[in-house]
């Protein structure tokens, strides 16, 4: 209940066991990074706010767990979500074969109202692992995958370099935005005083 | 129309003096078979622990801002806990005033918006890499630098620039100077002072997105509130509800209301089915700003952010929690009357009676929290927590006091779904009339009814009846004699008199400072289950302080939960001595009594008053209730 309006958005990273969500969560708000692993358990949960044309925003950031045992967190993860950001490594292609099942499974789990549209990201991470030799999936075939998918907005990053996470976010957020719907009117109902629509009074009724 | 309609709150006085009403509804106990699924949290979710180790500091737990201070760290959902143990002793005591202007991690939030016009994304933590974060991470970020060296960093702060200020010893502390709205706005749980408040809520969407928290910032508490939905959906998914966990001298209550989640997070030692009704209480004042119908719009759209609906109430919010230490009405469910000459009372409900008949739903003559008089149309009947929620919200909306205000409210024990429209108007500084009617256009009808009772109140002198109450009070426990025989006649049962100076036997009665009653007798609360109102002596020597009557509203409280629990109850007279108090509970059909005495006060003699106190409240009901034509009782 801030006394200026401001806008919480829910983002949700989802992808394979490391490939850097967690790093690059790490990355974006705290501006660290590590080189050591340890894996996500269940879900973190970080806040950052931001600045965008006057207005403040807060991410709230769901860094899943990539682990199949967590799956199952899915329904309760998800549900709310006003984005979506779809994590590979392009050093390892099954990662990023394994797109498409993070992005069904999002969709059936989170079975927001207008699927087509909702706002997803993908993120190619390490890009600077071995100088970029180690690499095995491409940039033309990640961007041919997201354009397949309704152009879904693609970056590639480093969050080891801290190259272009910011700018990743900032579309992150600006998509989720662009999904917000339009203020409703709120109209709770109308009483008939004739007609009796009394709830059950709990009172004493002697 | 959305509650900006309200006139509502933004800031508000006053957290008033009384007890009060409110209502008969039950608090049903039920903290069970949450161990299995506390133990897929704790295995699955390790990320999101659980801890209060660390009790530090030992906190007397009755002030009354004490439960912004907590005795313990609370650290739910920080992964490393030990850290935050080496630290958490170093402030045992933070009061209202001072955390104020201390780090800068307040100051530069707004700077930051109010200067930068820009157009550009801007991390507001720009600038800040050393190791504070501006939106923490909550729960233990599994990265390299958690909420935890933040946390770290914020306690020495505080430690600094603390200035230990004791205000409010309570001596004669009174509720009307509790300052309502938000404390701490600042904070989140990566502050230290934060994590040791004693008496967290907090309300969310079932999607995570917070809603209301009592101390800090709901934004940046986002992390904080994701990782309790994160909880509650866990248990959910498994086809189970959670209800309590509990982890050191921390409870953490959940409560589920479709969409919408509502967590208390205590180390106050009230009991489970006490936090629960509070939480119910909570989640009541929110409907009676909005309705029900607020679910639907989680049903088109589960990311629906209901805090812009809400703006500008968090006066009634707090204020509402602030009365869970002072108000009996929120556990005993009933609501209290204010004490006046019968004929007084009389003539007032007659001329509510009078507009009751021409579409008036309820009409509401009140003192405070006190009902003067009301009157229900036909079949309407209001319940007493109805009641609490509906007089919290005006008296901690500042607005109604300055004018006639015309607002939406529901009640939700009436129907949930659905708005009502309130008049409300005050007669003076304690006193306003509310007209409820189910009309949007009633406003001008019912200034006219207004009108007409006002004049009828004036006439027959109602107002200035009631001001001189206010003054005189209510049951005075020096009043109640030790030998019935020796009352002297009618001017010790007759609440209208102005009190003598001296009672008769003989003891000298120090204006509003009484010196206890017979045996020991420090105080009592008598509930008439018939009426649902409860009546409820004014205090005396020693009970004096704020802090005292909190302790004993809390003994109350435990003692009313451990009387109504259907595991081991019902129970029929309670008697229970400890180092502070002897009491004494009496529950019956008709009444429930709830009796405090001196610790050393002898057995015999306790019970032998009880029954003179319950003699004497059957002496003075018709000025002490508010009797028949009560639409309670149909």
């Amino acid at each position: 209940m801030a006394s200026r309006r401001r806008v919480l958005l829910k983002v949700i990273i989802l992808g394979d066991s490391g490939v850097g969500k967690t790093s690059l969560m790490n990355q974006y708000v705290n501006r660290k990074f590590s080189n050591q692993y340890k894996a996500t358990i269940g879900a973190d949960f970080l806040t950052k706010e931001v600045q965008f044309e006057d207005r403040i925003f807060t991410l709230q950031i769901w860094d899943t767990a990539g682990q199949e045992r967590f799956q199952s967190l899915g329904v309760a993860f998800y549900r709310g979500a006003d984005c979506c950001v779809l994590v590979y490594d392009v050093n390892v292609a099954k990662s990023f074969d394994n797109l498409n099942n993070w992005r069904e499974e999002f969709l059936i789990q989170a079975s927001p109202p207008d699927p087509e549209n909702f706002p997803f990201v993908v993120l190619g991470n390490k890009i600077d692992v071995d100088g970029g030799n180690s690499r095995v999936v491409s940039e033309k075939k990640a961007k041919a995958w997201c354009a397949s998918k309704g152009n879904i907005p693609y970056f590639e990053t480093s969050a080891k370099e801290g190259f272009n996470v910011e700018a990743a976010f900032e579309c992150i957020a600006k998509n989720a935005l662009k999904n917000e719907p339009e203020e409703e009117l709120y109209l709770p109902d109308a009483i008939d005083m004739a007609g009796g629509q009394q709830q059950r009074s709990a009172g004493c009724e002697c | 129309m959305t509650s900006d309609s309200n006139s509502s709150s933004s800031d508000s006085s006053s957290g008033r003096d009384d007890r009060n009403p409110d209502s008969g509804s039950e608090p049903d106990p039920n903290p069970e078979s949450i161990d299995q699924s506390l133990d897929a949290i704790e295995n699955q979710l390790a990320s999101i622990s659980m801890a209060s180790r660390s009790p530090t500091a030992t906190l007397d737990d009755d002030e009354e801002e004490e439960e912004d201070q907590s005795a313990e760290q609370l650290t739910i959902g920080n992964g490393s806990v030990e850290e935050e143990i080496g630290v958490a002793g170093a402030i045992d005591s933070i009061e209202d005033e001072h955390i104020v202007d201390n780090n800068n991690i307040r100051a530069e939030l707004p700077g930051v918006i109010a200067e930068s016009p820009s157009f550009e994304w801007k991390n507001i933590s720009e600038g800040d890499e050393v190791e504070r974060p501006l939106s923490p991470n909550s729960s233990g970020y599994a990265g390299e630098r958690g909420s935890t060296s933040g946390g770290d960093d914020v306690n020495d702060d505080e430690e600094d620039t603390e200035i230990r200020v004791v205000e409010n010893d309570g001596v004669s502390g009174s509720h009307e100077q509790w300052v309502s709205g938000k404390r701490y706005p600042d904070e989140d749980d990566a502050s230290v002072s934060w994590r040791k408040r004693k008496k967290h809520f907090f309300i969310l969407s079932h999607s995570g997105k917070p809603i209301y928290s009592r101390y800090g910032d709901e934004y940046k508490l986002a992390g904080f509130s994701a990782t309790l939905q994160a909880i509650i959906s866990f248990v959910e998914n498994g086809g189970d509800r959670v209800k309590l966990v509990k982890a050191g001298k921390h409870q953490v209550i959940f409560l589920v209301k479709g969409p919408i989640y509502l967590v208390c997070i205590s180390c106050t030692e009230e009991p489970y089915e006490s936090l629960k009704g509070q939480l119910e209480l909570l989640y009541g004042q929110m409907i009676l700003i909005l309705t029900k119908s607020v679910n639907r719009c989680f049903e088109k759209n589960p990311k629906f952010d209901m805090t812009s609906l809400l703006g500008g109430t968090e006066a009634v919010f707090s204020s509402l929690i602030h009365s869970f230490n002072w108000n009996p009405a929120t556990f005993l469910h009933a609501y209290s009357c204010f004490p006046m000459a019968y004929a007084t009372r009389q003539a007032a409900g007659a001329i509510l009676q009078d507009v009751a008949g021409s579409g008036v739903l309820f009409s509401l003559l009140m003192c405070k929290h006190k009902v003067i008089s009301l009157v229900g149309a036909q079949k309407a009947s209001l319940h007493p927590d109805d009641l609490l929620i509906l007089s919290n919200f005006i008296m901690s909306s500042e607005s109604f006091r300055t004018s006639e205000s015309f607002s939406p409210i529901c009640l939700p024990r009436y129907n949930a779904m659905a708005f009502l429209y309130a008049y409300v108007h005050y007669f003076d500084i304690d006193t306003y009339l509310i007209l409820l009617s189910t009309s949007p256009d009633a406003f001008f009808h019912l200034k006219d009814s207004r009108i007409r009772i006002e004049t009828v109140l004036v006439n027959s002198n109602v107002l200035g009846e009631v001001q001189r109450s206010l003054v005189d009070g209510g049951l005075h426990i020096e009043d109640l004699l030790m030998d019935p025989g020796s009352r002297a006649g009618a001017n010790s049962s007759h609440l209208g008199q102005p009190r003598p100076a001296a009672d008769s036997s003989g003891r000298i009665t120090d204006g509003f400072v009484g010196i206890g009653g017979p045996a020991g007798l420090w105080h009592f609360i008598y509930k008439s289950n018939y009426l649902d109102q409860y009546v409820s002596s004014e205090f005396s020597s020693p009970i004096n302080s704020l802090r005292q009557q909190k302790r004993l509203y809390r003994a109350y409280q435990r003692l009313y939960a451990s009387m109504h629990d259907n595991g081991t109850g019902p129970h029929k007279t309670q008697f229970r001595r400890d180092e502070n108090y002897v009491l004494l509970c009496w529950v019956t059909q008709d009444f429930e009594l709830y009796a405090a005495f001196d610790p050393l006060a002898d057995k015999a003699l306790a019970i032998k008053i009880c029954n003179r106190v319950c003699q004497w409240v059957k002496d003075v009901e018709n000025e002490i209730f508010l009797l028949g034509a009560s639409p309670f009782s149909w």
